[in-house]
Order: structure tokens, then C-alpha cells, then sequence
């Protein structure tokens, strides 16, 4: 029996910002129900990957696939079927959280029942009911991080696209957020970002290590913790020459 | 549909920012002022001895210069209300979210840009109200009335279309203000020479916004003028609508 193509398939993706090659050569990919973490230290292009990913960024070359279509062709289409929360959530914080909600839903698409219907289940999902009334202005760090992934869920994307998601959460923020995102991949693949390897570990069953615009290391990740961690601080201190 | 829900998240967004309050209290508060001094010089121009009318009316003494004092507070305003329709959407990733959410280039600067106008025009709406308040006494010319309105309108349109296209192509809003100020200050002044020394305008003459407001302010509608603004707002879009879908690209 054939293999289903991948959930999202990125082959030889590179990408210049300010002339600085910020991806070169980026080739990997999920399957449905993975839940892939983008490892690398600070500038390693974990953002630029995500954003070329949820289309907000084009690539200079190579291509990205979502469901074997490549992802140019018919953008709005493989949009809609991406939720994409970047490492500062764009919010606007004269709306409240419904208000806000209620906005993204109509950007989507989507007809006012369903809207309705789409904001007071991520509202109940994310725990957000107690402050759906505050402007977004005025929410912590952790309730604003927790509004953008409602946002990105609004229209059940298959797939998640996450920026730094445990930035700035504290402790008990941080358990929700993986039992959140253990909640939500069995029926989507999700791509998290971090440089925190113990963040990975916690929420991912595969794991791409990137340095310097380079996909470096790619594997499932086996509960081997020693091994993942010297690999990454071998990769992580290597010089840029080397990673060239 | 994209664009109407930006527009409407964008107004809302005005609707509940002290800064809007604000710029339309002061304004206003201008605008009143202004009337108050056109209606007094107006008053004490008049014959004391009853006779035959003579000499400009209402409309042409009070009304259409009270509606070229709004454009000239416009030429200012418009770009502290456009300013961070894109340039400060960029800055915190909300042009990203709604290109993610399936928003064209199109959709964000047509939504925005009529947004923006709709404030201005119903800026417009009140400012415009104040000299109806004495149509019953004074008997406007309704004509000289609606084709200086009309005008005043599409100028409008016109700096708020270049405002949201300078918002586009700068990083800082404070910049896209700037931008905006300079581009509006010199469509009004670009001719400023020629009118003092009375020469020929040319082509300098037809670029300037006071030839196409003019005609308008005495009561003809050109199609001409109308072509002009109409120009400005679809050229100045086009280039947001542009620097908007290559967004992409840049990053």
C-alpha cells in the first residue's frame, strides 16, 4: 500500500532577509499526529522556517508542500488549513478576547453560527472564559499567548504552527501549554519551535536540530536525553564556517 | 468580505482609542471656532442700510472657506490617522496575522483605507452640519453647497488614500506621517509661486490640489477635478496594495 503523502514536506527551502542567507537548503517532513520541534539556538532560522511554513514569508527557493500541493499555488486554500501563532502574538489590544476571536473567524471565513460556536469552544478549550470580556491589551503574557493558539484553532487547522510557545510562560503555564498540545496532535501535526531542549523533549516525538539555516540533525526522538543533548550542544557550539 | 471585516476591526479600534476622541474633540472645537470667526466678518460686512443684495453671499464668504480650513486641518490629521494603519500593524506582526488568516494585499489596504475615511468623513459629516444650522436664515446656495461638499470629500479621500500609502512603504509610523505631511503640504503649495505672480500654471498647476478645489468652491463640478482625486486615491492604493502583497517576499 502507498504511503499517504506527508502532512507538510519541505524540500530544499532557502531564504534570504536583508541580504543575510537565513535558510539554506531546508528540507524536512510531518505526518499527521506528529508533533515536530524546531530546535536551535537564537538566529538558527527556527522563525523564518515557521513563517515560510505558514505562508507569511516566501521562499527564495525550494518548495513547501502541505497534503502533497505546494503551497504557492492555491495559497488561500493551504492557508485556511494552517493556525499559525508567531513568537509575540499579534493581537489588537483595543478588542476584547471575543471581540478579538469573533474578528479572526470572520477573517477565516467562517458563516456566524459557526463562529459563535467556534469561539466558545476555544474559549472553553484554552480556559479563557473568565477573561473573554477583557480587552486584549490588558491580559498577561500567558493569557495573551493562550488567546493567539485560540486564534490559530478558531477554523481546526490540520496543522499547528507554533513560534516559541513556552516564551515567557511560567511553570505551571508551561504543564498546560504540553497538555494542551498533547491534547490537540492526534488529529493534526503540529511544528513547534524552541531552544530549549527539554521543551522539545516534553512536547515532540520528532525533533530537527537547526544551525545556521541548516537542517543539522532529524530524528524521532527515542527518550535517549544524553544523546539528543550532546548532539545539540556539539551542533549549537560548532562555528558558522563549519555549519557552512 | 476581508475587507470589510478589517475595515470594521480597524473602526472599532478608532471608536475605542482616546487618540480619535481627541483629534475630532480638537477639530472640531477648530472647525466651530472658524465658523464663528467667518459668520462674525461675514455679519459686519453687511450693509446697514436695507437694498439690494450685493457683493459675495453666505456660501461664498462663510461656507467655502470654513470647508477649505477643514481640507488644511486634513492635510494634517490624515496622516496622524493613517500613520499606523500598516507601518504599526507591521511592527507588531497583525499585517502577518491577517496575510495568515487568507487576507490579500487588497483586502488589508482597501479595508484599512476605508477605515480611515470613514472617520474622516464623518469628521466631515458633523463639520458640514454647522453651516446647515443657519440655512434657514442665511439661504445658502444649495448648488455652490454640495459641489464644494463633493470636492472637500474626494480631497479627503485623496489624503487619507496617500497617508495609507505612505503607512505602507515606511517602518515607523512617525516617518509615515512625515511622509504623508510632506507629500499633502507640497500638493498644496506646489503651485503657491505661480498663483502669487499670476503666471500660467501648466502641468505644476494641474498636480496642485487648490486648482481642483477652486472651481469646486464656486459651485462647478469639473470632471476633470474629479478625474484628479479620483487618480491620487486609485494610484496611492495601488502602490500600498503592491508594497502590502510583497510583503511576502521582503519579510
Amino acid at each position: 500500500m502507498a504511503k499517504p503523502p506527508a502532512l507538510l514536506q519541505l524540500d530544499h527551502v532557502s531564504r534570504r532577509l536583508s541580504g543575510r542567507e537565513v535558510l539554506r537548503d531546508v528540507s524536512f517532513s510531518l505526518q499527521r499526529e506528529d508533533v515536530l520541534g524546531l530546535l536551535g539556538v537564537n538566529g538558527a532560522g527556527k522563525s523564518t522556517t515557521l513563517a515560510i511554513v505558514a505562508g507569511v514569508l516566501q521562499p527564495d527557493a525550494g518548495t513547501v508542500r502541505i497534503d502533497d500541493r505546494v503551497s504557492n499555488e492555491g495559497l488561500c486554500t493551504i492557508r485556511a488549513r494552517i493556525g499559525w501563532v508567531p513568537e509575540s502574538v499579534p493581537l489588537w489590544p483595543e478588542l476584547t478576547v471575543s471581540e478579538s476571536l469573533d474578528a479572526c473567524g470572520r477573517l477565516r471565513g467562517l458563516s456566524k453560527p459557526l463562529r459563535r460556536m467556534a469561539c466558545e469552544r476555544e474559549l472553553a478549550r484554552l480556559e479563557l472564559q473568565a477573561v473573554a470580556h477583557r480587552l486584549c491589551g490588558q491580559l498577561s503574557l500567558g493569557q495573551k499567548r493562550r488567546v493567539g493558539l485560540a486564534q490559530a484553532l478558531l477554523h481546526e487547522p490540520d496543522l499547528l504552527v507554533l513560534d516559541e510557545p513556552g516564551n515567557g510562560l511560567d511553570p505551571v503555564q508551561t504543564a498546560q501549554l504540553r497538555e494542551l498540545i498533547g491534547k490537540l496532535s492526534p488529529r493534526r501535526g503540529i511544528i513547534l519551535s524552541s531552544h530549549e531542549l527539554a521543551e522539545v523533549e516534553a512536547m515532540c516525538n520528532r525533533v530537527v536540530i537547526l544551525h545556521e539555516g541548516r537542517v543539522r540533525h532529524d530524528a524521532k526522538l527515542d527518550g535517549e536525553h544524553g544523546k539528543l543533548d550532546a548532539q545539540f550542544r556539539a551542533i549549537a557550539a560548532q562555528p558558522a564556517s563549519a555549519a557552512a | 468580505m476581508s475587507t470589510f471585516t478589517i475595515a470594521r476591526i480597524d473602526l472599532k479600534r478608532l471608536a475605542v482609542r482616546p487618540f480619535a476622541w481627541t483629534l475630532a474633540g480638537i477639530v472640531l472645537a477648530m472647525m466651530a471656532w472658524q465658523f464663528l470667526l467667518g459668520v462674525s466678518a461675514f455679519m459686519h460686512a453687511q450693509p446697514t442700510v436695507p437694498g439690494p443684495a450685493s457683493g459675495p453671499g453666505f456660501t461664498d464668504a462663510v461656507v467655502a472657506p470654513y470647508l477649505l480650513n477643514y481640507i488644511q486641518l486634513c492635510l494634517m490629521i490624515a496622516p496622524l490617522v493613517t500613520m499606523q494603519a500598516l507601518a504599526g500593524d507591521r511592527s507588531a506582526q497583525r499585517l502577518a496575522l491577517l496575510s495568515a488568516s487568507g487576507a490579500s494585499g487588497a483586502h488589508i489596504v482597501f479595508g484599512k483605507f476605508i477605515a480611515r475615511l470613514a472617520f474622516l468623513w464623518l469628521l466631515l459629516v458633523v463639520v458640514a452640519t454647522v453651516p446647515l444650522v443657519l440655512g434657514g436664515a442665511t439661504h445658502p446656495d444649495w448648488g455652490q453647497f454640495g459641489a464644494a461638499l463633493i470636492a472637500t470629500a474626494l480631497c479627503v479621500a485623496a489624503l487619507t488614500a496617500i497617508g495609507i500609502a505612505c503607512s505602507a512603504f515606511t517602518p515607523e509610523p512617525a516617518l509615515a506621517a512625515t511622509a504623508a505631511l510632506l507629500i499633502g503640504e507640497a500638493l498644496s503649495l506646489i503651485d503657491a509661486g505661480l498663483r502669487i505672480t499670476g503666471g500660467e500654471g501648466g502641468w505644476l498647476g494641474y498636480l496642485a490640489l487648490h486648482t481642483h478645489l477652486a472651481p469646486a468652491m464656486r459651485g462647478l463640478v469639473r470632471s476633470e477635478d474629479i478625474v484628479y482625486f479620483l487618480l491620487i486615491v486609485a494610484l496611492a492604493l495601488a502602490l500600498a496594495i503592491h508594497r502590502a502583497a510583497a510583503e511576502r517576499e521582503r519579510g
